[in-house]
C-alpha cells in the first residue's frame, strides 16, 4: 500500500498549479463564464463555438506542455504518461472549473475496443478537443434498464440504416459526433443484440431538440455540480452510416459499452463533482458570519462538517483505489460500482446538509441579492441528485456490487427479448 | 500511489489467517470469555514465536522493525478470528516505550515482551471517559527514590494478564494543554494495587484499577517529567488506529457470514440474497468496510512515514464506530432469529465490534477533533492536501 505521490508526481502538481496561477487569469475565467457551456472547444464548424479567444489560447498552451491526454499513448496524440499523472493534471484544472480530461468522452472505450484506424482517427482529436462525442445511451423507454433500448440499426450492404430516439443527450447540440448504442439484433436476449456506432452529428437524418434543465435558470455559476442548462432529445430518421463506424463487433455493444463506462467513471471529474462542496462549505464557514452568529462555533454544525469531511475522504480514497486497479490492468469486480454508490450519495448528503447550515440563504440563486458564492449551493440543490441517476443509478450500482462483488443470486424475473 | 496490497502484505494476511484458522476455533473464543486470565498462554506464545509482538519493535531488542501497516494487517486478522490474545494492549505499550523510553528501560523490558513472556497494558481513562489531559486526576508524588501513586483508572485492558502497566499520572497542575502529565511503568504486582473486573458486552478483560500509595522507582518514569501528554497522544493514536484495524477484520468476517447465509436461507421460494432489499444492504455493508479500511491504512501509512496522522486516525475511528456497528447489526438482522441465539457463533463478532466502537474515543469525540483541525486553524482547506497546521501552540 502506498498512499503518497512520488516526487515526480508532486513536481507535476506544482508545475500545473503554477501554470494555473499564471495563465488562468480573471479575464480567462470571465470568458469561460460568459460562454453558455464551459470547457474545451467543440467547434466542428457546424455547431456553436464553445471556446473564446482567451480560452483557445489557454488550451494551446496546455497542449504545448503535454498535459492534454497525458495518460494516453503517444501514437494516439497522448503523452504516454501514467494514469496518476493524468489524474493530477485533471484535478488541478477542474478545481478552477476547467475540465480538460476525457471523462465521459468515449475515449476509454475506443482505447479498449476500437480498431487501429479508429484509434488513430479519433483519439488525437478527442484529446485536442477538436472532436467531442454526444453519448447516445438513454431512450424514452430505456433508462436504468438500458439494455431494453429500441433504437434500431438494420444492415443494408456496407451500410446500416438507423431509426429511433435518444433522450438526455446532454452535449448533442455542441458535439461533433454521436457515440450511439443501438439494437442490431432483436431476436436474442436483450444484452446480446446491441452495437455501438460512432459517426458525425451532421449526418443527414439527425434532429436535435433542446430539453432545458431546472438547474440553470438563472445561469448556474462555474463549478456547480452538473449545472448544464441544456440537455437534448435526438431523433434518428433513416440515418445511413457505413459499417466502419461500428465500434467493436456487431452485437458486442453491451460489453464494449460497460467496459467504457467503468473506465469513464474513474478519475478526477467524478470525484471532484462529489466533494467540491465539502471544501467550499468549510472554507466559507471559516471566513464568514451571519451578524454575530458564527456557524463555525456551532457544535451541531461542527459535528456535521467533520462527518461530511470524513466521508469525502472515503470518496477520495475510493477514487485512488480505482486508479490503482486501472494501473494494475483494470479488472474491476465491484470497486467501480462501489465508488459510484458512495460518492454521489455523499455529494447529495453534503448538498442537503449545507442547506441546513445556511438556512434561508441557501435558497438564493445566482444574481440574487445576498446570494452566497453566486448561489452555487442553491443551484447545487437542484442538480446534485443527478450524480445518483446518470451513468448507472446508485440502485443499479448496488445490484452490481451485490451480484458481481458478493456473488449474491440474481432475482427471479421474466427473461425477455426486446423487439 | 497504489492502494492495493503488495505481495508481501498479502502474504502477511494469508499466513496470519491460516494460522488463526487452525489455532483459534470459536470454542476457544467462548472458553476464554469465562477464563479469569482471558487468554490461552499456549496460543499467545505461538503468536510471539511468529513475531507478531516484535513486528514493529527495534531489531536491537529482538524485533523486526517492520512498518506499522503490517501490524495493522495482523490485528485485522486477529479481529477476524476474534482471537482472545492481549496483542493490542501489549504492542501499543511496547511501541510507546520503544519510542519514548531510555535505552536501559527498553533493554530491560522489550526482549521479554517480544518473546511473549511479558504482557503489557496501559491506563489513562478515569471517571470522565474522554481522552483529554484534564481528565487525569491520579497523582504521582515524589517520595525519596520513588514516586507514590494514588488514584483510580478505568477500562484497563488485560490487567490480570499483564506484568506491567503504563500509567498516566498527574505530576503537576491540571491543565488543558497537557502539561503536568507523566507516564510511569508500574508492575501490576506492586503493593497497594487492587483491580475489579468489569463485565462488558465483549466479555473481554477490562478492569477498574485502584492505586493506593503504590510506590514506583524513579527510573520507571517513561519520557520526561510533566511532558507525558505528547507521548500519551501518540499512544492513544496508535491504539485507536489499531483497534480500527481489529474492528474492521471482525466486521468483514461478520459480514461475510451474512452474505453466505443470504445465499442459503430461502423465503418465498428463493434465497433471501436474491431480494434486492437484502442485496442493497449487503452492498452497503461491503462499501462501509472498504471505506473504513482505506481510512485506517492511510493513517497507518502516514505514521510509518513520521507524518502527523491524528486527523487521519480520528477520521478512521469516527467512521468505523458508526459503520462497523451498522455492518454487524445488519448482519444480525439478515440472520434473523438465529443470530440472536447463544449457541450460534455470530454474536462473538457482533458483541466485540459493538464494544470496540465504544472504546478509544466516541464518534463525537473524534469528529470534534477533526472539526478543530478543519475550522479552528486559519487557512483554506483542500481535500487530499494536509490541513493547515497551527503555527503557535
Amino acid at each position: 500500500m502506498d498512499f503518497g505521490y512520488s516526487p515526480e508526481q508532486q513536481k507535476l502538481r506544482q508545475e500545473v498549479a503554477a501554470f494555473i496561477r499564471t495563465h488562468v487569469t480573471e479575464e480567462v475565467l470571465a470568458e469561460l463564464d460568459g460562454h453558455e457551456n464551459k470547457g474545451p472547444a467543440r467547434d466542428s464548424g457546424t455547431t456553436r463555438d464553445r471556446r473564446g479567444p482567451l480560452v483557445s489560447q489557454l488550451f494551446k498552451k496546455i497542449g504545448e506542455r503535454g498535459w492534454l491526454g497525458y495518460g494516453y499513448p503517444k501514437e494516439y496524440g497522448g503523452q504516454g504518461g501514467d494514469r496518476i499523472g493524468q489524474y493530477i493534471i485533471e484535478e488541478e484544472f477542474l478545481r478552477v472549473g476547467i475540465p480538460i480530461g476525457l471523462a465521459g468522452s468515449g475515449a476509454p472505450a475506443i482505447m479498449a475496443a476500437g480498431t487501429e484506424e479508429q484509434k488513430r482517427y479519433f483519439l488525437p482529436k478527442l484529446i485536442s478537443g477538436e472532436f467531442s462525442f454526444a453519448l447516445g445511451f438513454t431512450e424514452p423507454h430505456a433508462g436504468a434498464d438500458l439494455a431494453a433500448l429500441r433504437c434500431r440499426a438494420i444492415r443494408d450492404g456496407d451500410y446500416y440504416i438507423i431509426n429511433g430516439q435518444k433522450m438526455y443527450t446532454t452535449s448533442a447540440h455542441v458535439s461533433t459526433h454521436v457515440y450511439l448504442m443501438v439494437r442490431t439484433n432483436p431476436d436474442v436476449p436483450k444484452h446480446d443484440g446491441i452495437s455501438i456506432f460512432i459517426f458525425p452529428m451532421d449526418t443527414p437524418g439527425i434532429t436535435v431538440r433542446p430539453l432545458w434543465t431546472i438547474q440553470s435558470d438563472p445561469k448556474a455559476p462555474r463549478g456547480t455540480t452538473y449545472g448544464d442548462a441544456r440537455s437534448n432529445e435526438v431523433f434518428f430518421d433513416d440515418v445511413r452510416v457505413h459499417k466502419t463506424t461500428l465500434l467493436g463487433e456487431e452485437n458486442q455493444g453491451w460489453r464494449v459499452g460497460s467496459m467504457g463506462l467503468n473506465l469513464d467513471r474513474v478519475g478526477a471529474s467524478r470525484y471532484l463533482r462529489s466533494v467540491r462542496r465539502d471544501e467550499d462549505i468549510v472554507n466559507w464557514i471559516k471566513q464568514n458570519r451571519f451578524g454575530a452568529y458564527s456557524p463555525a462555533s456551532d457544535p451541531a454544525i461542527r459535528d456535521k462538517i467533520a462527518e461530511l469531511w470524513i466521508e469525502a475522504q472515503v470518496c477520495r480514497l475510493m477514487t485512488m483505489r480505482s486508479m490503482s486497479i486501472v494501473e494494475h490492468g483494470g479488472n474491476f469486480t465491484y470497486e467501480g460500482s462501489a465508488e459510484k454508490v458512495w460518492a454521489p450519495e455523499h455529494g447529495v448528503k453534503t448538498t442537503e446538509a449545507i442547506t441546513q447550515m445556511l438556512g434561508p440563504y441557501a435558497q438564493l440563486l445566482n444574481g440574487s441579492p445576498f446570494a452566497i458564492e453566486k448561489g452555487i449551493f442553491a443551484h447545487n440543490v437542484m442538480g446534485a441528485f443527478q450524480s445518483g441517476i446518470n451513468h448507472g443509478s446508485v440502485q443499479i450500482m448496488r445490484d452490481q456490487v451485490a451480484r458481481r462483488g458478493l456473488a449474491l443470486p440474481s432475482p427471479r424475473r421474466a427473461r425477455t427479448t426486446a423487439k | 500511489m497504489d492502494l492495493l496490497l503488495t505481495d508481501e502484505e498479502k502474504m502477511v494476511v494469508a499466513s496470519a489467517r491460516e494460522f488463526l484458522d487452525g489455532e483459534c476455533p470459536t470454542s476457544l473464543v467462548r472458553k476464554m470469555e469465562t477464563d479469569p486470565l482471558g487468554y490461552p498462554p499456549a496460543l499467545w506464545n505461538k503468536c510471539a514465536e511468529l513475531g507478531w509482538v516484535g513486528m514493529c519493535l527495534p531489531e536491537e531488542y529482538g524485533g523486526q522493525a517492520l512498518p506499522l501497516v503490517y501490524l495493522g494487517l495482523v490485528l485485522q486478522e486477529v479481529g477476524r478470528a476474534v482471537a482472545p490474545i492481549p496483542l493490542l494492549s501489549t504492542v501499543v505499550t511496547a511501541q510507546t516505550i520503544a519510542k519514548s523510553g531510555t535505552k536501559q528501560q527498553c533493554q530491560a523490558l522489550l526482549p521479554g515482551v517480544i518473546e511473549g513472556k511479558t504482557v503489557l497494558t496501559w491506563a489513562f481513562t478515569e471517571r470522565d471517559p474522554r481522552f483529554l489531559p484534564e481528565t487525569v486526576e491520579t497523582r504521582a508524588v515524589t517520595n525519596g527514590d520513588d514516586f507514590v501513586i494514588n488514584g483510580t483508572k478505568m477500562f484497563v485492558d488485560n490487567f490480570a494478564a499483564a506484568q506491567y502497566c503504563l500509567v498516566a499520572c498527574r505530576t503537576g497542575d491540571r491543565t488543558a494543554t497537557g502539561e503536568g502529565l507523566s507516564l510511569f511503568l508500574v508492575a501490576t504486582s506492586s503493593a497497594g494495587i487492587s483491580h475489579t473486573p468489569l463485565t462488558t458486552v465483549a466479555k473481554d478483560k477490562q478492569s477498574e484499577v485502584i492505586f493506593n500509595n503504590v510506590h514506583v522507582p524513579k527510573e520507571n518514569l517513561i519520557g520526561r517529567l510533566n511532558e507525558g501528554w505528547a507521548t500519551t497522544e501518540e499512544l492513544l493514536d496508535l491504539s485507536t488506529v489499531l483497534v480500527c484495524a481489529q474492528m474492521l477484520g471482525a466486521a468483514r468476517k461478520d459480514a461475510e457470514m451474512a452474505f453466505e447465509y443470504a445465499k442459503l436461507r430461502e423465503a418465498f421460494g428463493q434465497p433471501i440474497g436474491a431480494f434486492q432489499s437484502i442485496q442493497h444492504t449487503c452492498a452497503d455493508m461491503i462499501i462501509w468496510i472498504d471505506g473504513g479500511e482505506l481510512l485506517t491504512y492511510e493513517a497507518l501509512w502516514k505514521m510509518d512515514r513520521g507524518l502527523l496522522a491524528s486527523v487521519e486516525v480520528s477520521q478512521a475511528k469516527a467512521f468505523c464506530n458508526e459503520r462497523c456497528e451498522a455492518v454487524v447489526r445488519n448482519s444480525q438482522c439478515i440472520h434473523g432469529g438465529i443470530g440472536f441465539m447463544m449457541e450460534f457463533d455470530l454474536h462473538l463478532w457482533f458483541r466485540r465490534v459493538s464494544s470496540w466502537t465504544m472504546r478509544l474515543g466516541t464518534t463525537y469525540e473524534h469528529r470534534a477533533r477533526v472539526a478543530r483541525a478543519l475550522l479552528d486553524v486559519p487557512g483554506l482547506v483542500v481535500l487530499g492536501a494536509p490541513l493547515p497546521v497551527a503555527t503557535a501552540a
